[in-house]
């Protein structure tokens, strides 16, 4: 008896493992980085006449593309595209299908935080901007892809014209249990010239993913308030990607030191956040608990501005309360955190007529 | 065993509760309440718990269970206070005061060298923004209290704009939720707790300082003499200990964690989550949630009780 429970649970689970293929209209891209690694983008066209800008999203760690375009019904990239925006998706190294390490072919470890603002991110921007003809295009980032974005305008990077950051933190020293974990097995278990294996326990993790109905995933990464488990459950198959040990490293630092910093410590990107005047609307949501609304908010003061605060909880107007992943995945998304996204965009440049 | 858990239980020190009225020179009348378990408790380095604008007392010790009780317990005589607005205290007209007139003359009823102080919130900010540089102080405990002030929500601005009606969010469904929303999100709660301290444990700001706060709140500072708020808390000496709720939806920990940075003196920061203590603890929650007890007192005790 237990064994046939136990079999239907596996069956029932299993219905939402399989891969999404991505529909026909999305167009595959690789262009090259100046170090050698081709970097996966998707383009989707605008439905209709252009209302503005391109587009370009990027997903957070441990992730891929698929963040930002799971499926017909939580796809940011697809929503823009379907109000008239060129859409874009881009895989940092290493991740969804960009190049994976290879020595002999001289991609070699270890990758750093500071080689996705420094080559993965301006490449996928000139790559939008010679493709798609526009002088500048628009950035949406969830979680680190957020903070890539930091850093490269930071630094005095160019071709955004307006940016939104979703969840993305500047600080993560808040007193948390699971920092003093993080801070004590980390450098035990990380090394530089690893890739730490996300996919393995996420494929391990996945059937069991609809199991339970307030587990830690539920707890950490989304709330079901918001994002069905299903839909979660997904992401977790085929949104997830190996993270590099270099970029763990990096940003255990950030937990280490409480500075958001270059890997050899030289440039403070918080503090050069100063000199960022393109619009940025920084999103965090009430109940994320990977970047907790303190965390978001220090990045939101760090910049220069023009920018916008946008807190996402019912308080707010919100059907539910978000997590972290709720950000891009929620059922809700498209309504609560897209369209003020989008809107925010077009306010800083009339759509073209 | 039922002999010696009845020997244990009549062997323990009482816990006594004392009120007194304490005048203050502008003819206000506060209410105070002395815990002390024993004999002879350690009345050198008093305890002094302060609740946020709208709570009572209850927010420390309701229906025999709270921090009062727990801090007593570790053998310290603990005040807790309502300042003007608070409970049985008299009415409020300006926030000010409770840090210039009420927070000082407790502390010269109490009339003991050094004491702690536990504070919440926006009542937090105010008394120790005003009475910074007093040498009585000696460590502080601050749940959730905001350096740089902002309208929380939405739904936080219209509860003020109407004027802050504690007593009108019991009567629906609606105002339940917006209980709920501001005061106890997602929190690890006994309903009867929730819905007994909605009915008892608040009391209604009144206009002028709904309409202050709100002032507050949008401007980012509150005007005090000689040096704003977030300027005295800027130049915070103190040890503290600074405790964020992730879920507080009325003074949310975004607009209290700068405090670490701003202020040159030691504050210890400690956020929770649901993901390792199993509640968010918002702004009652951290106070009479379930996990409370075991999850928020102990930081404090520890801290409190490190020399």
């Amino acid at each position: 008896m237990k064994a046939a429970i136990a079999f239907t649970l596996v069956l029932t689970s299993c219905a939402n493992l399989r891969v999404v293929p991505l529909p026909a209209e999305a167009e595959r891209h690789r262009p090259k980085t100046s170090d050698g690694w081709e970097i996966s983008l998707v383009r989707y066209r605008p439905t209709g006449a252009p209302t503005g800008r391109p587009v370009l999203l990027c997903h957070g760690i441990s992730a891929n593309e698929r963040n930002m375009d799971l499926d017909d019904e939580h796809s940011m990239a697809r929503w823009f595209a379907s109000r008239g925006r060129e859409a874009w998706t881009m895989s940092v190294r290493a991740t969804g299908d960009s190049d994976r390490p290879d020595p002999e072919k001289g991609r070699t470890l270890p990758i750093r935080f500071d080689h996705y603002w420094q080559h993965d991110l301006p490449t996928a921007i000139e790559h939008v901007k010679r493709v798609s003809g526009a002088d500048a295009i628009d950035y949406a980032g969830h979680s680190m892809g957020g903070m890539i974005a930091y850093a490269y305008l930071s630094q005095g990077g160019n071709g955004l014209h307006a940016v939104a950051t979703l969840g993305s933190p500047t600080r993560l020293d808040w007193g948390t249990g699971l920092e003093s974990l993080l801070r004590t097995l980390g450098p035990k278990v990380v090394t530089e010239e690893m890739m730490f294996p996300s996919r393995l326990g996420a494929s391990v993790s996945a059937p069991m993913q609809t199991w339970f109905d307030d587990g830690p995933f539920q707890r950490f990464f989304y709330n079901p308030e918001s994002t069905k488990p299903e839909t979660w459950q997904r992401l977790v198959v085929y949104g997830t990607a190996d993270t590099a040990g270099g970029v763990a490293k990096q940003l255990l630092e950030v937990i280490d030191t409480g500075r958001f910093a270059s890997f050899d410590g030289r440039i403070d990107f918080r503090a050069d956040m100063a000199r960022i005047h393109v619009p940025v609307i920084v999103v965090a949501a009430k109940l994320d608990r990977v970047a907790p609304t303190p965390a978001v908010k220090d990045g939101f003061r760090a910049l220069g501005g023009p920018k916008k605060w946008l807190l996402i909880t019912r308080a707010n107007g919100a059907s539910g309360e978000y997590g972290h992943m709720d950000l891009v995945i929620g059922e809700r998304a498209p309504a609560e955190v897209f369209r003020p996204v989008l809107d925010f965009f077009n306010q800083h440049e009339p759509p073209r007529i | 065993m039922i002999a010696w858990v009845v020997l244990v239980a009549l062997a323990a020190p009482e816990l006594t509760i004392s009120h007194r009225r304490v005048d203050t020179a502008d003819g206000v009348a506060l209410a105070l309440y002395r815990y002390r378990v024993g004999a002879q408790p350690n009345d050198s380095c008093p305890i002094l718990l302060v609740p946020d604008l709208g709570f009572t007392r209850s927010a420390f010790d309701f229906e025999g269970k709270g921090l009062a009780r727990a801090l007593a317990e570790t053998g310290r005589t603990v005040y807790v206070v309502e300042l003007r607005g608070q409970g049985k205290s008299g009415p409020a007209d300006s926030l000010e005061k409770l840090g210039t007139i009420d927070f000082p003359r407790v502390l010269e009823v109490i009339g003991a060298p050094h004491l702690d102080v536990v504070v919440q919130g926006w009542a937090g900010s105010i008394v120790l923004a005003a009475n910074a540089d007093d040498p009585r102080l000696r460590k502080v405990v601050a749940l959730n209290t905001p350096l740089l002030a902002e309208v929380p929500s939405a739904l936080a601005e219209r509860f003020l704009l109407e004027g802050g009606h504690f007593s009108e969010l019991g009567s629906s469904p609606e105002g339940r939720t917006v209980f709920d929303e501001l005061f106890a999100l997602w929190a690890e709660l006994d309903p009867h707790t929730r819905s007994a301290f909605l009915a008892n444990g608040t009391r209604d700001l009144s206009r002028p300082i709904a309409n202050e706060l709100l002032a507050w709140m949008r401007t980012g500072d509150l005007p005090l003499p000689e040096r704003s708020l977030v300027t005295r808390l800027s130049s915070w000496k103190k040890p503290t200990l600074l405790l964020l709720g992730l879920a507080d939806g009325f003074a949310p920990p975004e607009q209290c964690a700068v405090w670490r940075e701003r202020a040159p003196g030691p504050i210890q920061l400690r956020t929770f989550s649901r993901v390792e203590t199993g509640d968010d603890f918002a702004h009652l929650s951290i106070l009479l949630g379930r996990r409370a007890p075991t999850m928020v007192y102990p930081r404090i005790i520890g801290f409190l009780e490190d020399r």
